[in-house]
């Protein structure tokens, strides 16, 4: 199991589109992955699962993978994180 | 071979929660067509519309067809699509979260859809406490 600290950084914080990207990531991998934040873990795969957590700007989040694939879901995951899921550009 | 997806719906309803998910998703992963049911519409003119509108979103696996209001002329007309002979499975109450529930399970065959919808449409409803 790979666990990882997250900060969502881009200005709209997991909204709607940003939610989205990340679950459609995730469809590529195997791994069963949550995240938890505010004491609340929920399916990192599941659109309303993470819009669950309303996480805006500055939210730190964990990250939790585990699975066949875990090395690569949770590279790509914080790879996305990291780009601010390619908005505020 | 994946489900076509049709919206039946009231005015203004279905072609906006489309909208909205294909610009969330960027591109839907089911095929996916809106039948938009005027206040004045009647059933039976539309039914030639439906029927067409069902063939092209079926790539022959049949059909899974959201309305917005049980018991509206919108899913009544879905009521009649459904005896056209294309396997069709429906639910009512289409909302956003029911949309893109089923387009994360694109790969889900038409007799588990109408399950992923209704469980979009159930977790959708938050009442906000915090």
């Amino acid at each position: 199991m790979i666990e990882r600290e997250l900060t969502v950084s881009n200005r709209l914080g997991l909204h709607a589109r940003a939610t989205a990207k990340l679950v459609q990531l995730l469809s590529a991998y195997r791994s069963t992955t949550t995240l938890t934040a505010k004491g609340r873990e929920v399916n990192a795969k599941s659109i309303m699962g993470v819009m669950l957590l309303a996480a805006g700007q500055g939210t730190q989040v964990k990250l939790r993978v585990e699975g066949e694939d875990e090395d690569a879901t949770a590279e790509a995951v914080c790879a996305l994180f990291e780009r601010r899921f390619d908005e505020d550009s | 071979m994946s489900v076509g997806i049709l919206l039946i719906t009231h005015e203004g309803i279905g072609s906006a929660i489309l909208a909205v998910a294909t610009r969330l998703l960027r591109t839907l992963p089911l095929r996916t067509e809106v039948l938009e049911v005027p206040f004045e519409g009647d059933p039976d003119a539309l039914l030639p519309l439906a029927s067409a509108a069902l063939r092209r979103v079926d790539g022959g696996q049949g059909v899974l067809v959201l309305t917005d209001l049980y018991g509206a002329t919108p899913s009544n007309l879905a009521a009649k699509v459904a005896r056209l002979g294309t396997p069709v499975r429906r639910v009512s109450a289409l909302s956003l979260p029911m949309l893109l529930r089923v387009m994360n399970y694109a790969e889900e065959d038409l007799d588990e859809l109408p399950m992923v919808a209704g469980a979009g449409a159930r977790n959708g409803v938050i009442v906000d406490e915090a």
